[in-house]
């Protein structure tokens, strides 16, 4: 960002930096969709708070060297939603997938009665 | 020469002015935009543009110089999007080819082709009919390979590209590929060419390789073309940093910037056990290299607005 620009040419970039944003939003998503697959493959919880404390550490690291107008506290605050938003989607998931072993199981025992 | 329509040109119009045309001995290709119809038209007869213009509906007619005409931007605007079942070259998404240089063995496709599905590659490559310089090298395992190919590739729901050498080839290849590629070498054989126009309707993938005074790089990898024949054609424009580099350290650092550069495509060699490989073995990256490469061009595609193989969300529950 250069200091000389106008206000309209700030949005603009502005603008530019928000659709990169939301397209890295969105692999990150889509990884941790994947990882909440092999979670509830391998019988583990969706919260696990050692690996959020990890995270948060992580970006406060990498921001610690950018010494921008972000403090630490900030980048942890906006991690805190954004790792709501991923357990959310992994818990919407994992309601689906009990929705359908119940289905099946409706299933198997009315097969069963008849 | 292209014969762009008015915008409310009718369909009496436009079918009036393709019937002239085609009367006069030429072809005509026609595509429907958003908003008016373009006419592209080709062929050995003498058309009179004047005269063409001044027929209803039609709003102007130009001239295309350029002696490629079907794959020139003049002759279409938006970017040609190729289907093949689900996948869609040169759309939004960069779509990466991977593969070993030429199918050896059964275990060996079959392990490579597992190991670029997993990174996020759509595409597998491999010959089995191998143009080397030498007639001593491993010259390919011939239809057999393209068995191993095909399979590998249903295997692990991969389409697949590979080599055409000769006209000979054309019909075998085309039972088992869903892309021929012709190599540098074959970019003068216009028999070849013409053969290939003529028996298939499959997309051909075509290279285009230079060599300069460098002598550290197996080729010299020519990113300044990307943008170029993105603007004088609307065909999908593929990198292949591999040969253009011929050394596996510096194949991600010239992937990464030819997704940066526009390119719709990249197809890069990896092998399973690389240093076995009975060629190309110094280009072919370790999959593990290859993971890294993948997650770095994700990260990158998005600052172009562009995404790449991204991991599919089926929203049906864990167990599918």
């Amino acid at each position: 960002m250069a200091p000389e620009l106008s206000l309209d040419q700030l949005r603009e970039e502005i603008d530019k930096i928000d659709e990169v944003i939301v397209r890295l939003l969105d692999s990150r998503a889509r990884c941790a969709y994947t990882v909440g697959r092999l979670k509830h493959q391998l019988g583990r919880a969706i919260y696990e708070p050692a690996r959020e404390a990890a995270v948060i550490a992580h970006v406060r690291q990498v921001n610690e060297a950018l010494g921008g107008p972000l403090d630490g506290d900030a980048v942890a605050r906006l991690y805190e939603r954004i790792m709501d938003e991923a357990r959310r989607i992994q818990r919407l998931e994992a309601e689906r997938d009990a929705k359908k072993n119940q289905e099946n199981n409706e299933e198997q025992i009315t097969k069963n009665e008849i | 020469m292209v014969v762009v329509m008015k915008e409310r040109a009718s369909d009496t119009e436009v079918e009036a002015v393709i019937a002239q045309l085609v009367e006069l001995g030429m072809d005509v290709h026609r595509s429907t935009g958003a908003s008016r119809i373009v006419l592209g038209v080709v062929g050995g007869g003498k058309v009179d543009p004047r005269l063409i213009e001044l027929m209803a509906g039609v709003h102007e007619v130009v001239r295309i110089t350029q002696p490629y005409k079907l794959a020139s931007r003049t002759f279409q605007a938006e970017d040609t999007i190729i289907t093949i079942g689900d996948l869609r070259i040169g759309g939004d998404e960069v779509i990466v080819i991977a593969g070993p240089c030429s199918a050896e063995s059964e275990a060996q496709v079959h392990a490579t082709a597992a190991a670029v599905k997993r990174a996020g590659a759509k595409v597998l490559r491999g010959g089995a009919f191998k143009p080397r310089s030498s007639p001593y090298s491993f010259q390919g395992m011939g239809e057999p390979g393209l068995q191993l190919l095909r399979e590998g590739s249903n295997a692990h729901d991969l389409k697949l590209v590979t080599e055409v050498m000769d006209a000979n080839q054309i019909e075998v290849i085309g039972k088992y590929a869903d892309i021929y590629q012709v190599g540098a070498r074959n970019m003068q054989n216009f028999t070849l060419l013409r053969e290939l126009g003529q028996h298939t309707r499959k997309p051909v993938m075509l290279k285009r390789g230079i060599r300069t005074f460098e002598t550290f790089t197996r080729n010299t990898l020519d990113l300044s073309a990307i943008p170029i024949v993105k603007e004088l054609s609307h065909l999908p424009v593929f990198v292949d940093p591999s040969h253009g580099m011929g050394r596996r350290d510096k194949v991600a650092p010239m992937a990464r910037a030819a997704v940066a550069a526009g390119a719709d495509g990249l197809i890069i060699e990896v092998h399973n056990d690389p240093d076995r490989a009975l060629s190309d073995g110094a280009q072919s990256m370790f999959p593990a290299q290859f993971d890294r490469l993948m997650a770095e061009l994700r990260i990158i595609a998005p600052a172009i607005g562009r995404s790449i193989c991204l991991e599919p969300v089926a929203r049906r529950g864990w167990a599918r």
